[in-house]
């Protein structure tokens, strides 16, 4: 079974606000000492919310474009 | 925040120049020089390479790698400028304003690999290197010609057109496996993350699109070509 892709942090960048973690629909992400993590990884659901709350831009979602194949 | 450290400094050939187009097209004499000056440097994913504010000491030519440009506004909210790719230039403008600080962040999205130039030797080259002055002229002709084009799209073509033929150009693009965020999307067609992010909903609802968890799998073509205000294939 393929792993879900999950947003990228990056703790370097991270202040430890908790934006993300309180902002988060799911509830998949804690605030540790280093910093945000997902605790519930299969609750994530790649809404990109936490990209979106984070103000020192740490977390990434990137997504991928491609055409639906054609039969 | 880490700056990105210089894992391998290494001797420059001056066929390592051939991927920059503001290098490559300079005269021989003139591209011995700059390999004289330029020193290659990695830098590894989500490391910064400069940081905005800091005193401008180098310019930097991308070799491989993606980056994206960064200011922190007056909230102390970051937000992003625009992504580059191989053969674009970083922080020569920070190195021509008489301030001589970096204007915005710049910072690796992958394994990258740069050519560095100082800022003592960017002047002997301005100096003694008229063609090197004359391509950074032609590179900032191109750059405005580009914000001009963008600015007649902001006030001619709407977001969703806009959008559209974004992704319409990064799902045909041979090279559409590269990664966009919302913000870099935003930044790229002039508009903000909130409305990149409503009006791929409004694609979705309509069917154009649909989302697969990180992929946004683009469903009806003319549909799309439709939005994007384009001559259909």
């Amino acid at each position: 079974m393929t792993q879900k892709a999950l947003p990228i942090i990056n703790f370097d960048r991270c202040d430890r606000c908790g934006a993300c973690v309180t902002g988060c629909p799911e509830q998949a992400l804690t605030m540790t000492k280093a910093g945000p993590v997902f605790i519930q990884p299969v609750n994530c659901t790649y809404c990109t919310a936490c990209e979106g709350f984070c103000p020192t831009g740490a977390i990434r979602a990137p997504i991928k474009v491609r055409w639906a194949l054609e039969n | 925040m880490l700056i990105a450290p210089c894992l391998k400094d290494d001797r420059l050939n001056i066929s390592d120049l051939t991927q920059i187009p503001l290098i490559s097209a300079l005269p021989l004499e003139c591209r011995q020089q700059l390999s004289r000056f330029l020193i290659q440097r990695r830098i590894p994913a989500y490391q910064s390479l400069v940081l905005e504010g800091d005193p401008a000491e180098a310019c930097f030519f991308i070799q491989s790698g993606t980056f994206r440009v960064l200011r922190t506004n007056q909230d102390g909210k970051v937000q992003v400028l625009s992504r580059l790719s191989t053969g674009a230039p970083i922080n020569i403008i920070s190195l021509l304003i008489p301030e001589r600080v970096n204007r915005a962040s710049v910072e690796a999205l992958t394994p990258a690999s740069v050519l560095a130039l100082n800022s003592k030797d960017f002047d002997s080259l301005l100096a003694s290197c008229p063609e090197f002055s004359t391509a950074l002229l032609r590179h900032f002709a191109m750059r405005i010609s580009h914000m001009t084009d963008l600015a007649a799209d902001l006030s001619l073509l709407s977001v969703r057109t806009r959008l559209a033929r974004f992704l319409i150009d990064l799902a045909d693009s041979p090279n559409s496996i590269c990664d966009w965020t919302q913000d870099e999307i935003a930044a790229q067609i002039g508009t903000v993350r909130d409305v990149v992010g409503r009006t791929l909903r409004d694609f979705e609802t309509q069917g154009l699109i649909s989302r697969d968890h990180q992929q946004f799998v683009l469903l009806d073509r003319s549909g799309l070509v439709r939005e994007a205000s384009l001559n259909p294939k």
